[in-house]
């Protein structure tokens, strides 16, 4: 069953996500694919995620597919103008990649090349037009093509954004221009996300809840300072603290499948998704512990 | 206006250093208010040529360095002066620059400095960038605010993941456009155009380069 069919048959999805390297060695992410296959529904292959330069996300979706998962091919906005963007997702459709995330992108001045020109010739919204104009046979300027894509296209939300109402309206932008389905930006509240998902499920949309696993004290106060979107209440932080540094991680993993087991049992949302940067040998264990597999 | 920085003398120095003697043409208005090219600016810049054993056969501040035919009108009473001289030091924009270069076929010219944006002066030499000359303005959907020039990454229908209580992501003192967009459509009442517009991608033909405007035929055809 493709990613779609699993969402649309009410089953609580889990996806992951694969990150290329940098550089031609491929060994590590062949094996957090190994790792991944037959327990996650999909997995993301990011784009040159935080601008940082490295393996084409397509040829790595492509990869993926080989070695038994579902991609979900993330696409920005940073690095090609709307004929590149298009091109890629003919592509990619050729390659029989379905599922695609429609995402504006980091900042060049994030990454490693920061004298790059960034290009932001169309955004998120924007794309999400794109794939559903090429899904309709026809590409942005309206040009009929000669075979269309059937892309499942799906778009980013960060539920605990501040201030949060300009990124609901763009949540809904986001809905009109033809997003199916969400990834969330790491949520911590689920009492929040309850809210957020109010408002959510007023639309047609299936909703994946993000998950990063917390390592330490340390990393959440550093998540709350520094990443936008996320918040760590003081009361996790405070059971991270308790657990001591030996037994960080593992309450970190605990927190997180406690989390996900809520969201499942009480219906808040379609799916989560486990961003593991890294730690991909701890996904299947936070999915037996939240009772996944 | 146009903001300019002065560039690094000592580059432009190890620039000029083959020619001997030098002409300064600055600019009294942009330039003059960005402190790279009205008088004062000129006067030290004289010095610093003496100072390497230059010579410096004349100075002048261009009413408007940009307006070509002015310029050579004002500097026909220079014409000695401009003849002694091998190289010229513009100390405007690059605009005013390459006036020089068009009406001084035969002598080398030099920008003293750097052409950053277009931009409003906040307060005393303090500029920001407000417009980025796309060539179909759309900010009467916007609020009155650029986001093609004040997000990074001209983002036309609401804000980024990156934005972090209201900054944005490329930077702790930068307001985030589409917060700032927020809160005017939300004081103007308008919150409901900001929902249920969707900008479309932007048209940038319309920006191709070169691009050149002749406004007086357009305006017999107007009137
Ligand atoms: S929309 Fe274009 S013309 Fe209008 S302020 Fe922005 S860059 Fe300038
Ligand atoms: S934080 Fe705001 S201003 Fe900065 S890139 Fe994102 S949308 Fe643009």
């Amino acid at each position: 069953m493709s990613f779609k069919d699993i969402l649309n048959s009410g089953k609580f999805v889990v996806t992951a996500e694969v990150g290329p390297p940098k550089g031609t060695d491929i060994k590590e992410m062949i094996h957090h694919m190994e790792i991944l296959k037959g327990k996650v529904d999909a997995v993301n292959v990011t784009d040159n995620q935080s601008a940082v330069m490295r393996i084409c996300s397509m040829a790595v979706a492509k990869i993926a597919m080989e070695h038994g998962l579902e991609p979900i091919f993330q696409m920005t906005c940073r690095d090609r103008n709307r004929i590149g963007l298009q091109s890629d997702l003919l592509g990619a459709s050729i390659l029989g990649i379905k599922n695609v995330l429609c995402m504006t992108g980091d900042h060049v001045s994030a990454g490693d090349h920061k004298g790059a020109k960034p290009v932001y010739d169309v955004e998120s919204v924007q794309l999400l037009k794109i794939v559903d104009g090429l899904n309709n046979g026809k590409d942005m300027s309206g040009n009929e093509m000669k075979g269309s894509t059937d892309f499942f296209q799906g778009a980013v939300v960060t539920p605990e954004a501040n201030p949060i109402e300009p990124q609901l309206i763009k949540f809904e932008k986001k809905i009109r221009a033809g997003a199916k389905f969400f990834q969330t930006q790491a949520i911590y509240d689920i009492e929040k996300f309850k809210d957020f998902m109010k408002h959510a499920r007023k639309f047609p949309v299936k909703i994946l809840a993000g998950f990063v696993v917390l390592k330490s004290a340390g990393m959440a106060n550093f998540l709350n300072n520094n990443v936008p979107g996320i918040r760590v209440p003081q009361s996790l932080i405070d059971e991270l603290k308790a657990a001591g540094k030996e037994k960080a991680l593992d309450t970190g993993m605990n927190i997180t499948a406690r989390h996900i087991k809520q969201l499942k049992e009480e219906k808040i949302c379609d799916g989560v998704h486990i961003m593991a940067i890294g730690m991909e040998d701890k996904v299947p264990v936070i999915m037996e512990m939240a009772g996944l597999l | 206006m146009i903001i300019t920085k002065k560039r690094d003398l000592k580059d432009l120095l190890e620039n000029v250093k083959n020619y001997r003697n030098f002409f300064l043409i600055g600019c009294s208005e942009c330039a003059a208010l960005c402190g790279t090219g009205g008088e004062p600016e000129l006067k030290s810049m004289k010095e610093a040529l003496e100072a390497e054993g230059k010579s410096v056969t004349g100075t002048f501040v261009a009413k408007t360095g940009c307006q070509v035919l002015g310029t050579k009108v004002e500097l026909k009473p220079f014409k000695e002066a401009m003849d002694k001289t091998d190289c010229i030091i513009v100390m405007s924009c690059g605009a005013g620059t390459q006036t020089a270069v068009e009406l001084y076929e035969d002598k080398a010219v030099f920008s003293a400095n750097d052409s950053l944006f277009l931009g409003n002066m906040t307060r005393l030499q303090i500029f920001d960038e407000r417009c980025s000359l796309c060539g179909k303005c759309i900010i009467d959907q916007t609020g009155g605010i650029c986001p093609i020039t004040a997000c990074p990454k001209g983002i036309l229908n609401g804000p980024c993941g990156g934005c972090k209580d209201g900054y944005c992501e490329i930077s702790p003192d930068i307001k985030c456009a589409w917060v700032r967009i927020y809160e005017r459509m939300k004081k103007l009442d308008k919150l409901q155009e900001f929902c249920e517009v969707t900008i479309e991608a932007k048209d940038w033909s319309a920006s191709q380069k070169p691009r050149a405007l002749t406004a007086r035929k357009e305006k017999k055809n107007e009137f």
